[in-house]
């Protein structure tokens, strides 16, 4: 092929040009395929265009009856320039490629690492105590009063749930990380935030959260398992990280083909420039006290991003936190209504 | 199972469950509660119990060494409707329960769980099935502030009356047949709408939005009518403080 072009080229400006540029239009032709293809590709276009310059463009056209001495030493030269470019190449590219892999299980090792500190932290310090409790109430059973044995086993309690809540975000972040199953159907936005606000009802106690979805939005197109878990998270970050006493609202609305959901609190905020970072795997922010795995936004990211939709962090204008997330609609919603209410059995 | 609960003998309980740990956490407390535990650790030493001692209900690990715990359901149900079947599984695994639930369990409980809560759906599960044995129903269902007057099918929320359309009566209705029990997506359409509708889950989900509408008083955070994501809905009669 480009032995064909440098021919066409070097017929096209026979006349103008000397019959060693020829040969250089050629040499160029077999440099570009050497840099660019494979040993044995190299190797055919070197002897195709050494073939073809003698074939069209040395004088006495049209033939090979030529001496076969200075067509020989062409093709070896040819020959030997094609060799050694694709070895100097090959040789850049494996160690690239030695290069990138390097990079990678140094990632790798890093996220690894990180994975591991964040584990054993987080479940090895609920474990202490539970085992703590556990052994006091076993050996120091007789000088134990009835608040103190309550305050080990309610320690029990609560420690378990962190350590099911760290091993459930753990478990559902290496699926989706293996691929999101999405199950998707039409819902009710409203069904699917009640839903993760009904699992907090206690946890809320008195405080304010308000939810404002306009009755008329449309169905959306989503799998409710995991878009619930995306307002789980966030409520459950809401309640870890804002002050005691303050509000959160969730408001949702449309977009043109996109339904959008505010969540805002009135806490910290996040630091600058972490806005992006929270969404990151093990990213934890600044916190007093309260550790998570820091999973809970990546595992919204990795959700919202397996229904093509976007999200978001900042910090608004009274220092609190918000998430705003944009999720496609997924079409035209179902008409509802077409099941007749005489076909009631 | 025709001399069910007489009101002073232990009811006996048959656990299958495969964990010594959890076996050993729940005879400890169901002994506290005046149950008689039995225990079968495999799905074919349950089956077993089950024909020999015939329990009041069953707690059920659906995780068995053996067999599927599903398949233990189905084998049940082959000649008893009754038994209330409870499920223990491990939460994320929806269809799982559904099939659990399609195939005739009464009600599941998430792994980890806890006890008050597990007492409480085996209650409500033993509750059910002496309420089909009667075949009674109290004339007035009263829901928080909701009264559904079942014999003149009128409801009322907090003394108003409120117009609910044919199917959303029939929703309701179903719903309080079993009350704080989790009803699959499934059996609503069936019970609703007849066979056949099984794939239009989303016309159920837009009624139940429009009678959360007119029976709850902030709709998005409903206090009877319950959501189980990826399952189906639960009427709570009485929401408990934790």
């Amino acid at each position: 092929m480009v032995a064909a072009i440098c021919t066409v080229v070097s017929v096209a400006f026979r006349k103008r040009i000397d019959m060693v540029n020829f040969a250089m239009v050629y040499l160029f032709g077999v440099l570009v395929v050497s840099v660019r293809c494979h040993r044995a590709a190299a190797i055919v276009n070197a002897t195709l265009s050494v073939s073809a310059f003698y074939y069209f463009i040395v004088p006495v056209h049209d033939s090979f009856v030529l001496e076969d001495y200075t067509y020989i030493i062409t093709l070896c030269a040819m020959l030997a320039v094609a060799l050694v470019i694709t070895t100097l190449i090959e040789r850049v590219r494996s160690q690239a490629a030695a290069v990138r892999d390097a990079e990678i299980a140094i990632q790798t090792e890093r996220m690894r690492n990180s994975l591991l500190s964040a584990v054993s932290h987080d479940i090895k310090t609920p474990l202490a105590a539970i085992y703590g409790a556990a052994t006091s109430l076993l050996e120091e059973e007789d000088r134990l009063n009835a608040v103190n044995r309550r305050e080990l086993v309610g320690g029990i309690a609560a420690e378990v749930e962190r350590m099911n809540r760290v091993i459930t975000n753990l478990l559902k972040m290496t699926r989706l990380e293996a691929g999101v199953h999405v199950k998707k159907d039409w819902y009710p936005l409203e069904e699917i935030v009640g839903a993760a606000a009904t699992r907090f009802e206690h946890a809320f106690g008195g405080r304010s959260v308000m939810i404002k979805i306009p009755p008329d939005l449309p169905l959306i197109c989503v799998d409710d398992v995991l878009i619930e878990q995306v307002f789980v998270n966030l409520l459950d970050n809401f309640l870890k990280y804002t002050p005691a006493g303050t509000a959160l609202e969730i408001i949702a609305g449309q977009d043109d083909s996109r339904i959008f959901v505010i969540v805002r609190d009135h806490g910290g905020g996040f630091s600058p420039g972490d806005e992006e970072r929270v969404f990151d795997k093990f990213f934890r922010g600044k916190t007093d006290g309260e550790r998570g795995l820091g999973l809970g936004l990546a595992i919204c990211r990795a959700i919202v991003h397996g229904h093509e939709g976007t999200i978001a962090a900042e910090t608004a204008l009274d220092g609190g936190a918000v998430i705003r997330f944009e999720l496609p609609i997924g079409g035209a919603p179902p008409a509802v209504g077409e099941l007749p209410e005489s076909s009631l059995a | 199972m025709t001399d069910y609960a007489a009101p002073d003998l232990p009811a006996e309980i048959l656990l299958i469950e495969d964990d010594p740990e959890i076996r050993r956490v729940l005879r400890t407390t169901l002994s506290l509660e005046r149950y008689n535990l039995r225990e079968a650790s495999t799905a074919m030493e349950g089956m077993k119990t089950i024909a020999s001692c015939q329990p009041d209900a069953i707690i059920l690990d659906l995780g068995l060494p053996d067999k599927d715990g599903i398949e233990v359901i189905h084998q049940v149900r082959q000649w008893n409707k009754l038994l209330p079947i409870l499920v223990l599984s491990v939460r994320s695994r929806e269809q799982h329960k559904i099939s659990a639930l399609d195939g005739g369990a009464d009600d599941f409980v998430n792994k980890p769980f806890a006890v008050g809560e597990l007492l409480a759906r085996l209650r409500v599960a033993d509750r059910r099935s002496s309420s089909i044995l009667t075949e009674r129903m109290d004339a007035i269902f009263r829901i928080g502030q909701i009264d559904v007057d079942l014999a003149r099918r009128k409801v009322t929320v907090a003394g108003e009356e409120v117009h609910l359309t044919r199917i959303e009566y029939k929703l309701l209705q179903i719903l309080i047949r079993h009350a704080d029990m989790v009803v699959t997506h499934s059996q609503l359409l069936n019970e609703a709408w007849g066979p056949n509708h099984g794939d239009q889950v989303h016309y159920l989900r837009v009624y139940m939005l429009q009678l959360r509408r007119k029976l709850e008083k902030d709709p998005a955070r409903p206090r009877h009518l319950r959501t189980e994501p990826g399952i189906g809905y639960r009427l709570i009669t009485e929401p408990l403080a934790r």
